[in-house]
């Protein structure tokens, strides 16, 4: 702005940020983009490049990365495809245990990395796999089902919590209700903030109660009854080799098919001695079996989509 | 099993901790601190009385306030003094609304709305000279749980698990339980017991007081025991053999956490299963388990000692008594008392209580200036009792002055109970140390901090 008169309103201010002369917010943008993608920022502190952050893994990059999005007006979408149809971004994320060892943040970017979903994606990619997703975009807040009790703490003023009974129960995890302070335990349990101040970037907890949500929250049940639905529907056949590729893009090996197979058989005996608990598990959640299958039948193949979404790989970008 | 070493741990960096396998909320042999000098205990439980209990009807005796009572507070205490929702207003002095007596064989004064831990008058210490930084219930909390005002530091508890480690296979070695009842209860954010910068799996973990106390915790409906062990064993076996593909540390911690999440399936509901203890000890407590209450939360409390849980905190939100302050703290007081008292009593006979540290306490004071039938929140003095080993019974430390409004003697900051608190577990809280930002952090922060010696036997 050398030689610039400098005015003080926030237009002003508003110009100076987006600058091209201010090469401060095409980088901090594009450092944030690239963490979306990689995991990790060219520089790690997606908050602050001034002295608290972190002078960038690769500056040449990350400055012609800028430049290249400033210079074609600021466009994301310019920028996405920039980076996704690079070889650095297509490398594969499954790569040797020697790579892990000696750049375990792969900062060196010799690899792909691995990135667990953020929570709200946990919630939208097992709607979705179901084919339960309801992909509206914008209105009011949803409400998905949340443990009773939970607001029994929550005042000025006290407030109760009534799930969704339509189809908002389906709606992305980005239009969830935010209870600041009180953010629904699943959410919370795969690290979304609290809302009470800016993040730039969340913590990746791995954590039993991370387990235990996808165990046993009945949005997750209700869902994996739906894949199960959806999979009989289109044959009884092959069931645990087209969950797989439904659910993982890929078919499973002879050893894991034996691993789902033989729980699946398991269940299946499960349920067909106890047809009561097959109804029980079948009618979790607000929507409605289908009656198209017996029960026991029905529920056994819910447990195998049960188990195969919460599989680790269900739940991380390979 | 991941074993994490000294080296390896290093070797990680710090922006490894969140995602390498030290992300387990349970880890008996992840201690970080080796101990500096013989630990006294092993384990804390804060009782946390939100909402800042007066100490004018609690703990600090005041005949002078009494005498002065209605008149005006003299100037030469409050002039320049930052005051909460008493700034700018006429102020009078509010005598204390309870009597006081001396109690045990030691004499210390304690008020008489708590006839039940005045029973432990010999096994307490009572601080009469705490002080705080912040005049507001969250940020107060925020600087009692972490040392700093600012959020995002880690709570106190998740230090400690950092620095000792869980002592615990089936359940957290942090939980936290929160009751209500007697006086306005302001809420109390889960910030407070957040791991801040330290690894994940160091944050408190909310139980809830009623009924079931972890989220998700139960089976889904129809499914059995057996399914649901078949079940993870499957996902386990699964998760395994994509290890051996995919080679991230993050899939061996998932499969510890399946596995942990089983173990808490079936510890978490015995854990709450209070039908073996006998009825004299429910009358002891005098609440039904898993009622909600502070009492049942006391049980909880030292059930979950039992099972090894390293750090318990106990919030009751009810002492934010701005207003009818005399039937405010005998209300809250009762819901308080005796919860309190039959911990002790019941640790005590356990042989729990010699390696336990008790502190019993809020975020700050009252003002000894009315606020019309209550008491304003007030920094510059605020009394606790600590009890448990290694604390010297029957003492008093620290004085306020005569009015209870400022310190006369011997004051005792945050960051020396923390430094006190950490001295007891055998490490010293200069010692204690995490780098983030480029800055090695401690609870006990930059400015000197003080073991609390009068108070130790």
């Amino acid at each position: 702005m050398k030689g610039k008169k400098i005015g003080t309103t926030r237009l002003d201010l508003a110009k100076w940020i987006a600058s091209a002369d201010n090469p401060l917010t095409a980088r901090v943008f594009v450092n944030r983009v690239w963490a979306g993608l990689f995991g990790t920022g060219l520089s790690n502190n997606l908050g602050d490049f001034g002295y608290q952050g972190e002078y960038p893994s690769h500056p040449e990059l990350l400055d012609w990365l800028a430049i290249d999005f400033i210079e074609n007006n600021w466009s994301v979408k310019h920028l996405l495809r920039t980076i996704l149809t690079s070889r650095t971004y297509l490398q594969s994320s499954t790569s040797t245990g020697n790579l892990i060892d000696c750049d375990p943040h792969n900062r060196l970017l010799a690899r792909q990395s691995q990135i667990r979903l953020p929570a709200e994606l946990v919630r939208d990619n097992a709607l979705a796999l179901s084919g339960l997703l309801d992909p509206t975009i914008g209105g009011p807040s949803v409400r998905p089902y949340q443990p009773k009790g939970y607001y029994r703490h929550l005042n000025f003023p006290r407030r109760t919590y009534a799930p969704s009974m339509d189809q908002g129960q389906y709606r992305r995890g980005l239009y969830t209700h935010w209870q600041r302070s009180f953010l629904h335990p699943m959410m919370k349990n795969f690290d979304a903030p609290a809302r009470e101040e800016c993040a730039t970037s969340r913590s990746k907890s791995n954590t039993p109660l991370q387990a235990l949500t996808l165990l046993n929250d009945p949005s997750f049940n209700e869902a994996a009854r739906h894949l199960a639905t959806q999979l009989l529907r289109e044959s009884p056949d092959n069931l645990t080799q087209r969950a797989v590729l439904h659910c993982l893009s890929r078919s499973p090996s002879e050893e894991e098919l034996k691993i789902l197979n033989r729980f699946f058989t398991n269940e299946k005996k499960r349920f067909t001695e106890n047809p009561e608990l097959a109804q029980e598990f079948i009618s979790i959640g607000h929507s409605r079996p289908t009656t198209d299958f017996p029960a026991p039948q029905l529920a056994a193949t819910t447990s195998l989509a049960r188990a195969i979404l919460n599989l680790h790989e269900t739940i991380t970008r390979y | 099993m991941f074993h994490h070493n000294r080296r390896t741990f290093l070797g990680h960096g710090l922006a490894g901790l969140g995602t390498t396998a030290l992300s387990r909320l349970i880890a008996a042999d992840s201690a970080h601190q080796r101990p500096s000098h013989p630990a006294k205990i092993k384990r804390v439980i804060h009782l946390c009385m939100a909402g800042g209990p007066s100490h004018l009807e609690t703990l600090d005796y005041k005949p002078e306030l009494a005498k002065l009572h209605g008149q005006a507070m003299p100037d030469s205490f409050t002039t320049g003094q930052q005051l909460a929702q008493l700034q700018g207003k006429a102020l009078k002095c509010m005598g204390p609304q309870w009597e006081f007596a001396k109690h045990g064989k030691s004499g210390v004064e304690i008020s008489e709305i708590f006839p039940n831990i005045a029973k432990h008058a010999d096994k307490i210490a009572v601080i009469r000279s705490m002080h705080t930084e912040q005049i507001n219930h969250d940020p107060a909390h925020t600087f009692m749980n972490t040392g700093s005002i600012i959020p995002g530091r880690p709570s106190m508890g998740s230090w400690v698990l950092y620095g000792l480690g869980s002592m615990s296979q089936n359940l957290p070695g942090y939980v936290v339980l929160t009751s209500v009842g007697g006086g306005q209860s302001q809420p109390i954010a889960a910030r407070q017991w957040s791991s801040g910068f330290l690894p994940g799996h160091l944050q408190g973990v909310e139980f809830q007081s009623a009924g079931s106390p972890v989220h998700y915790v139960n089976n889904p409906a129809g499914i059995t025991t057996g399914s649901q062990e078949d079940l993870i064993k499957t996902i386990n076996e699964m998760n395994e053999l994509k290890s051996q593909s995919a080679h991230h540390p993050d899939i061996k911690t998932r499969i510890e956490q399946y596995e942990l999440a089983f173990r808490m399936q079936g510890a978490v509901p015995k854990l709450m299963d209070a039908s073996g203890e006998s009825k004299k000890t429910l009358e002891m407590y005098g609440c039904t388990p898993g009622d909600g209450s502070f009492a049942s939360n006391c049980l909880l409390a030292r059930r979950l000692a039992e099972k090894g849980v390293r750090f318990i905190q106990l919030y009751h939100r009810g002492w934010d008594h701005h207003g009818g302050i005399k039937n405010g703290t005998k209300a809250t007081a009762k819901l308080v008392d005796q919860g309190t008292a039959a911990l002790i009593t019941d640790l005590d006979q356990r042989g729990l209580l010699d390696d336990t540290l008790i502190i019993w306490g809020g975020e700050f004071g009252r003002t000894p200036m009315a606020q019309g039938s209550g008491r304003d929140h007030h920094i510059k003095a605020f009394s606790i009792f600590c009890c448990g080993g290694g604390i010297k019974g029957g003492t008093t430390i620290g004085q306020t002055d005569e009015l209870g409004y400022g310190i006369a003697e011997n004051p005792v900051s945050v960051h020396d109970l923390h430094a006190t608190m950490l001295h007891l577990l055998g490490v010293q809280h200069a010692t204690l140390t995490f780098r983030s930002q480029g800055l090695d952090f401690k609870l006990t922060g930059v400015e000197p901090a003080r073991v609390v010696k009068e108070m130790l036997a």
